[in-house]
């Protein structure tokens, strides 16, 4: 057997299970889109776009993919600025920071339906440490269980993706810089350059390849991730925190009307495939430049 | 005092503030919930922060491990995180290793294909993949439970470790087959001991991504038999009455091995996950 045939063979488990798990269920999602399908009911039928056309007039729908695109706009901007910004800190050599370097990633580690247990515990009404801590500083007024308010639940979905993601950017950037010669900084220095000038001209473009790849597959992961919301407030209060993902997931085993949760789930395939496109575009025009 | 070190105390004290708010914001959270699960019920009830020295209590570990079937669940989390573990590794550390060394047709397709079902949307993918393991009669199993999960992984985990093996040179591989190694060999005697801390890094994850896993465990376990700590931390958490230092003690005991996992692959964890992005 010639040797190019046996590399072939070393990827048939992994494509195997990708074919049965992930591209089979993938194609018959998408076919499921376009029935009835239901897990109360044995049989289906073909109904065309009338899912798609349902959708049109589903209030839930469209504020799930307005809290989905904010959530994930907002997110990776916040996450990429603040890891950045972390990154800068960690990078001085001062006492202290490789056991603070050491430690701050634990966030990522852990399970997220425990970072939403501390966090729903830290906003309980009167004995959450959020609302202790206000009554400390003398803004008892603000108390309240800050998941269960309209108007600031969506800024704590905000802080919790935060909280999870923003250690694992600064160390990644961190890691990245650490790969810039050191010249270059010597370098920029004799020339007269500020702080400022060398971050923009030296830092920025050194750890480029990192800042894509974080930011690309947190966009997939953000705009895709389901457990942050639907364990925090399940989309609530009264859609309040809705995003797609936890709109689908509703849809298919609350309802079991999975027809239609499919056909939410293909819009949401389309959207990351045209970020996809577009993402690819941009960076081939800057690899050429 | 030069301007120059002007510029350097203000830079050590910046990044100082941002470490300190750093530590509230990420630590603080976690520290409350290990402090709140010794606490009694009524001194949590209180308000107050600290509590007289007789409030605080080992009840809560106690009620959790011996009334409730926390235990079972944590068994159950191990066995399947552990499964997946192996599986995925034995999976993705040779289709990583085809993917970096042969000559394969379509390779670059085929590594853009792996890496993009990271777009495909979860809920979406479950709702057939339930079918499957439904007709496979692998539902409320922990076999279905774990290969449910390993999707999760496997993209990434190829990925990832197919850059950590391009950062090996391949003149290694080369001396080894004219020394007359065959696939394997080379594989376990060359790559791997070199790629170890790597693999472990991939270990992690996987372990790390099924342990706290919960979208494919709460649609494909239906029992007791394979329910995990992350559907009973969440059931406990949204029961009528919370009682919040047992909740707060059994999300310790789902944290803790993270954690100690954590602080093995730590220093490591970072140029292992992002093998992939940086080529040397």
């Amino acid at each position: 057997m010639k040797e190019r045939h046996k590399g072939l063979l070393l990827l048939v488990p992994t494509l195997a299970i990708m074919a049965i798990f992930t591209l089979y269920p993938l194609l018959d999602g998408l076919r499921m889109a376009f029935t009835n399908e239901n897990l109360l009911r044995h049989t289906s039928k073909f109904v065309g776009l009338a899912n798609f056309v349902r959708l049109l007039d589903d209030e839930v729908f469209w504020i799930s993919l307005y809290h989905s695109v904010i959530l994930t706009t907002v997110v990776v901007l916040l996450q990429f600025v603040l890891g950045l910004i972390l990154a800068w800190a960690m990078s001085q050599d001062l006492p202290g920071m490789s056991a603070f370097k050491s430690i701050i990633m634990a966030s990522w580690v852990i399970p997220v339906a425990a970072t939403v247990i501390m966090f729903k515990f830290m906003a309980q009404p009167d004995v959450g440490l959020i609302n202790i801590i206000f009554r400390l500083i003398g803004l008892e007024e603000l108390n309240r269980y800050w998941f269960g308010d309209p108007d600031v639940a969506f800024i704590f979905i905000i802080l919790l993706h935060l909280w999870r993601n923003v250690p694992f950017y600064g160390i990644a950037f961190l890691a990245a810089m650490q790969a810039v010669p050191k010249s270059y900084y010597e370098a920029a220095e004799i020339d007269g350059a500020n702080a400022w000038d060398r971050f923009r001209f030296i830092t920025l473009p050194g750890i480029r390849s990192m800042i894509i790849v974080m930011v690309t597959i947190h966009v997939l992961w953000t705009f895709n991730n389901f457990d942050f919301v639907f364990l925090a407030t399940g989309g609530g209060p009264v859609n309040a925190t809705d995003v797609l993902p936890v709109y689908v997931y509703r849809q298919s085993w609350n309802s079991y009307t999975v027809g239609y949760a499919a056909s939410i789930g293909t819009i949401m395939l389309i959207m990351l495939m045209i970020y996809f496109i577009i993402y690819i575009k941009i960076y081939e025009r800057q690899e050429v430049a | 005092m030069g301007s120059k070190t002007r510029g350097r105390i203000v830079s050590a004290l910046l990044a100082y503030v941002v470490v300190i708010i750093s530590l509230i914001f990420f630590i603080l959270p976690m520290l409350w919930i290990i402090y709140t699960s010794f606490r009694t019920q009524p001194s949590i009830f209180t308000g107050n922060v600290i509590s007289p020295l007789e409030e605080y209590t080992l009840d809560n570990y106690q009620t959790i491990l011996s009334v409730t079937d926390f235990v079972t669940f944590f068994w159950n989390s191990f066995k399947i995180g552990v499964t997946v573990t192996l599986l995925s590794l034995l999976c993705s550390v040779i289709a990583a290793y085809a993917l970096s060394r042969f000559d394969i047709k379509g390779k670059n397709a085929l590594i853009m294909g792996v890496f993009s079902t990271q777009m495909f949307p979860q809920v979406l993918l479950i709702i057939p993949m339930y079918l499957v393991i439904f007709n496979l009669f692998l539902l409320d199993t922990v076999i279905g439970v774990v290969l449910g999960q390993l999707i999760l992984v496997l993209p990434f985990q190829v990925w990832m470790l197919k850059g950590y093996f391009d950062n090996i040179p391949i003149d290694l591989d080369e001396a080894a087959r004219i020394d007359g190694c065959n696939i394997a060999q080379r594989l376990f005697y060359i790559v791997l001991p070199i790629a170890a801390p790597g693999i472990m890094v991939a270990a992690f994850f996987s372990f790390v991504v099924s342990w706290g896993d919960f979208l494919i465990v709460s649609i494909i376990s239906q029992s007791q038999r394979t329910a995990t700590l992350t559907l009973i931390i969440q059931r406990l958490s949204s029961a009528l009455l919370i009682r919040w230092g047992q909740v707060a003690a059994a999300t310790v005991l789902t944290i803790v091995p993270t954690i100690i996992l954590f602080s093995f692959v730590q220093s490591r964890l970072v140029a292992g996950l992002t093998a992939g992005a940086v080529k040397e």
